[in-house]
């Protein structure tokens, strides 16, 4: 990994590469040595903890990933290495085996983690992968997504390490590690306690290709400026900056920010042993769609100060703790079961059962009064005390890793899908209820025999072609119509009760729309003080007196229109009883009539042919899906599906698979590949006073309960009657019909508990009663029978 | 729960061992003495010919008719319902209780559970009424009473059957309303978890010592006595 030293020199200085080369290799042994002792003395010297409770100021040099100390005065520096800037101290190749920086190992790490989900709008693909085995999961390699690919998709909310710092014999053809950099683990990105850190520039400087550059961007260190990804495939660190290109293809580099740097090139690392809470969740936060910020309540334990780094810890090696119950089973060198919630609230317990000391911090000890001990023995703590409490269905929520949250700027990098759903309910290894975070698969396949095997979304939209892209027929034809200059301002289409307009991303948003004509046909409007107005004025085309202003306006809409992209003919217009067109650079009219009426209507004429700018089925596609979650239609799967190859292709999504039957039409069935996948949940944690029971049995016991009938409806990208609905009980392998009727003995259970009460009370009286009688007389108090 | 099983197993084995072979014994008496070495062979030749005569039609039929006449004489009129909703909710109750205790590591749930429940209830409106009707028969008279003033070890040792017979009634009940104590004490938002636990362990092995109770009693007072 170590690839050069050069010492006192910049990558970028005069030397020829060859020249430099024969240094590296000379110097690099030298550097490699020097490493290696480093990291010996560093893992035999400082991983034993000395019993001080300081943290050392870290005011240390900085080096880069060639090990050279790095002068932030220096033209062109080059970003810090945490693999060698720590090094001195702190044995990489130890972290490396952190929790955090392999998920790239084919070892399960315990009980199952939220996966990575590779979302693509477009294709409605939400594929839920993991390099660790799982059921449902897919494995990115079997996929064919390299270690390349894997970074560019998910290193926006990953650590660093592992796969995004791949040995040079495992990078695959296609991959431009060369350019970008390896991304190393981003040390800073979780013990930085200086407020600069930004994991929006971390995702960003990620998603440019500028893997070597990032960690240095995000923690406020210095300024990042140019793309990796723009450069060409041939450009190498040594290179320098582009001398071609000043403008697009700029070579990334970094401007450190002097003032944090002593005289000696030190700099002053503002570090928290224990990371902030706000570091995990840059990654790690999860919160429900409907709510607002202010309202949303955060773990019972973040409010009580106790931080995540406080039960989820870990040595040097970053193996951390997750504190789930059977932990330390899956991890025997972990002492787990010290961090779970009944190690903390129920204190140690010996052999024999009996408690010699509480749990840590003095927890509250938990009563659990009138709970039957088969709860306690049958659930998972968190049932009752994690997770929203159960509704009619479960909450839908976004996490920071499937919904790309915590990325700020311009554009939004927020997704709607994946929709995650919680509290799902589903028994563990040991069979015991967990609550679990829920999302419903959706992908592309080639469908042999039974084999499901998922299509990745650029084999789908190339076969796909414009099926999967329906606004394009409204886009290009606003994207047009936006060089007019003569329009009132930004164009619009008025359909269905909306207005659709051109967004940022090119795409298309819609308002409501409560003007007039906007029952029946479509039409095409310009939006002036927030009111949409006609492209031009009503006027009589056989009055040569009124018709030549309105005529000019038309004549530039359609050569706007002729030159728009993708233009599939001509662009004609007919209004009253006239076909307006573009020959020769001038504006024809001839009289033609119309069936359609009066109303100017927009159309393409090819090859003698006229086709509308809105083809019927498009429009009913774009009516259902503008502004809405989903992507897809039916009518689209099916017409991808043809494409795609109608016997051996299937569209997985909302719970069922999609195939054409042998008429040609769409199909939903039930298949295994449509399961949802689930992950349990630990936080958010709820107070014992905001506990599921804490107003009784019937919290969860009751004929309609919440807890074992929420309906579990399969969300995705697809528009469609046909998604799968489950009952909560159908999780957790329970009975509904036993659960209705052991709901419905609750209505009696207080009658019953009455009665149970008489009934003991007058045997125990009666009993008592013979006893004191029969002692009475032994004792010659009550006088004996004769 | 393992400890249970055993302890389960070996009373109820050993009370049925005692029962059967006390009425062995006493069959075989008319017979003169069996030699030792083919005692154990002799026993289990008769407990051979007792089961099949049990499960023959005519053991029921017999059955039938002492329960009948025990009915009659000791349960007259309305009060027949306490001894039959006593005697079948016991037998449900038993039955449910052990065979999930002892065979089924989860432990009862589900349909059982609801039932063993729900008939719970009925054993405890069964076993007051009982008492409150039928607890003046199983009142010590004077030649009972005179045991405990000469008390002595072993107390049981020529106990008259009927005071045995009463010994294991009031036995019964006072195992009874312990099973209905901790099953009503489980319902009630009252008790912690631990003693949720050690109830559930009470009433375990109440269950176990009320099977062991009924098992007497019924043999001494139902199964009919071949005289010598």
């Amino acid at each position: 990994m170590v690839a050069s030293a050069i010492p006192g020199s910049s990558p970028f200085s005069t030397h020829t590469k060859w020249k430099r080369a024969k240094k590296i290799k000379i110097l690099g042994i030298l550097g490699i040595g020097f490493a290696l002792c480093s990291a010996f003395a560093a893992t035999t010297n400082s991983q034993k903890w000395s019993g001080s409770q300081t943290t050392p100021v870290h005011q240390i040099p900085l080096k880069d990933e060639f090990n050279q100390a790095i002068v932030p005065t220096e033209k062109n520096p080059l970003p810090f290495s945490a693999r060698y800037s720590c090094a001195p101290c702190h044995d990489y190749s130890v972290i490396r085996q952190g929790l955090h920086f392999s998920s790239g190992t084919a070892q399960p790490a315990g009980r199952p983690g939220e996966p990575w989900i590779w979302v693509d709008e477009r294709t409605g693909t939400l594929l839920p992968l993991s390099y660790r085995p799982s059921k449902g999961l897919w494995n990115p390699k079997d996929l064919g997504l390299s270690e390349w690919d894997f970074t560019l998709l998910f290193g926006r909310h990953m650590a660093g390490g592992g796969i995004t710092e791949p040995d040079d014999k495992e990078m695959t053809p296609g991959s431009r590690w060369n350019v970008s950099g390896k991304i190393e683990i981003n040390c800073l990105g979780c013990h930085n306690a200086a407020r600069r850190q930004d994991s929006s520039e971390w995702a960003k400087q990620v998603l440019r290709e500028n893997f070597r550059w990032a960690a240095t961007a995000a923690s406020g260190l210095g300024e990042v400026g140019g793309m990796a990804s723009r450069l060409k495939p041939t450009w190498d660190v040594f290179d320098g900056p582009n001398p071609d290109d000043s403008e697009w293809a700029v070579a990334p580099s970094v401007k450190y920010d002097k003032t944090l740097f002593d005289s000696k090139h030190r700099l002053f690392f503002d570090l928290s042993y224990k990371p902030e809470d706000a570091r995990c969740l840059a990654c790690h936060a999860v919160a429900p769609v409907s709510l607002r910020k202010f309202e949303f309540e955060e773990d019972v334990h973040s409010a009580a100060g106790i931080k995540c780094a406080g039960c989820h810890r870990h040595d040097v090696s970053h193996v951390m703790v997750r504190g789930y119950e059977g932990e330390a089973a899956d991890n025997p060198a972990l002492p787990a079961e010290d961090f779970t919630c009944k190690a903390c609230h129920l204190g140690d317990v010996t052999s024999k059962g009996e408690k010699i000391r509480p749990g840590r911090l003095g927890a509250p000890y938990p009563l659990h009064k009138g709970i039957p001990a088969v709860h306690i023995e049958r659930l998972a703590c968190t049932v009752c005390h994690s997770g929203p409490l159960p509704a009619k269905e479960p909450a839908r929520v976004r996490t920071a890793r499937a919904n790309r949250l915590g990325i700020f700027g311009v554009a939004d990098w927020t997704t709607e899908l994946p929709a995650v759903q919680e509290p799902v309910y589903l028994r563990d290894k040991s069979g015991k209820l967990t609550p679990h975070r829920l999302t419903w698969p959706s992908f592309w396949a080639r469908v042999k025999e039974d084999e499901v095997t998922p299509l990745k979304p650029e084999e789908v939209l190339a076969a796909a072609g414009d099926i999967l892209f329906p606004e394009r027929y409204v886009t290009r034809i606003l994207a047009g119509l936006f060089n007019v200059a003569e329009l009132d301002g930004p164009p619009a289409l008025i359909m269905n009760g909306k207005a659709y307009e051109l967004n940022v991303d090119g795409g298309l948003d819609a308002t409501a729309y409560e003007g007039e004509g906007t029952s029946g046909a479509y039409f095409w409007a310009a939006k002036k003080d927030g009111k949409f107005l006609p492209l031009f004025a009503d006027f009589d085309p056989a009055n040569p007196e009124t018709s030549a202003e309105p005529e000019a306006k038309i004549q530039k809409i359609l050569e706007a229109l002729t030159a728009s992209e993708a233009a599939p003919g001509k662009p004609v217009l007919a209004f009253k009883g006239f076909l307006y067109q573009i020959v020769e650079n001038y504006l024809d009219k001839a009289e033609k009539k119309d069936p359609a009426g009066p109303a100017p209507r927009f159309s393409w004429l090819k090859e003698g042919q006229v086709l509308p700018f809105i083809p019927e089925a498009e429009r009913a596609m774009i009516i259902a899906l503008t502004g809405s979650e989903q992507t897809l239609t039916e009518e689209q799967v099916a017409r991808v599906l043809k494409v795609l190859g109608e016997t051996d292709h299937a569209f997985i999504s909302s719970g069922k698979m999609f195939r054409l039957n042998t008429k040609g039409t769409l199909e939903a069935r039930e298949d295994e590949a449509a399961a949802p996948v689930a992950w349990p949940l630990a936080h958010q944690v709820r107070s014992a006073r905001q506990s599921l029971g804490v107003n009784g049995c019937t919290d969860c016991h009751s004929f309609g309960s919440k807890f074992f009938f929420a309906e579990v409806k399969a969300a995705g990208p697809l528009r469609t009657e046909s998604a799968a609905v489950r009952s909560a009980s159908s999780f957790m392998g329970l009975s509904g019909i036993y659960h209705r009727l052991f709901g419905l003995s609750f209505a009696v259970r207080p009658a019953f508990k009455v009665v149970l009460f008489i009934c003991a009370f007058v045997a125990g009286s009666l009993l008592l009663i013979m006893f004191l009688i029969t002692l009475g007389r032994f004792a010659g108090i009550i006088e004996k029978r004769r | 729960m393992v400890l249970f099983i055993v302890i389960a197993a070996v009373s109820i084995l050993g009370v049925l061992f005692r029962q059967t072979y006390l009425r062995f014994e006493t069959a075989t008496a008319a017979e003169g003495k069996i030699q030792a070495s083919s005692r154990a062979k002799t026993y289990i030749v008769w407990l051979g010919s007792q089961a099949k005569t049990i499960v023959s039609g005519e053991s029921y039929k017999n059955a039938k008719v002492v329960l009948g006449d025990w009915t009659r004489d000791h349960y007259p009129g309305w009060l027949k319902w306490i001894f039959i909703g006593l005697g079948s909710s016991f037998a449900y109750l038993a039955a449910s209780g052990l065979f999930f205790a002892v065979f089924i590591p989860r432990g009862m749930f589900g349909f059982p559970l609801l039932g063993h429940v729900m008939v719970g209830g009925l054993f405890a409106l069964s076993l007051a009424a009982t008492l409150l009707w039928r607890g003046r028969d199983y009142r010590l008279d004077k030649a009972e009473e005179a045991v405990f003033e000469g008390f002595s070890c072993p107390v049981f040792k020529n106990l008259s059957k009927t005071f045995l017979r009463k010994i294991l009634f009031w036995a019964f009940a006072l195992f009874g309303v312990v099973q209905a104590a901790t099953a009503l004490g489980s319902m009630l938002p009252i008790f912690t978890y631990e003693t949720q636990q050690a109830m559930i362990v009470v009433h375990r092995y109440s269950a176990l010592a009320i099977v062991l109770t009924a098992i007497v009693f019924v043999d001494i007072t139902f199964v009919p006595q071949r005289r010598p």
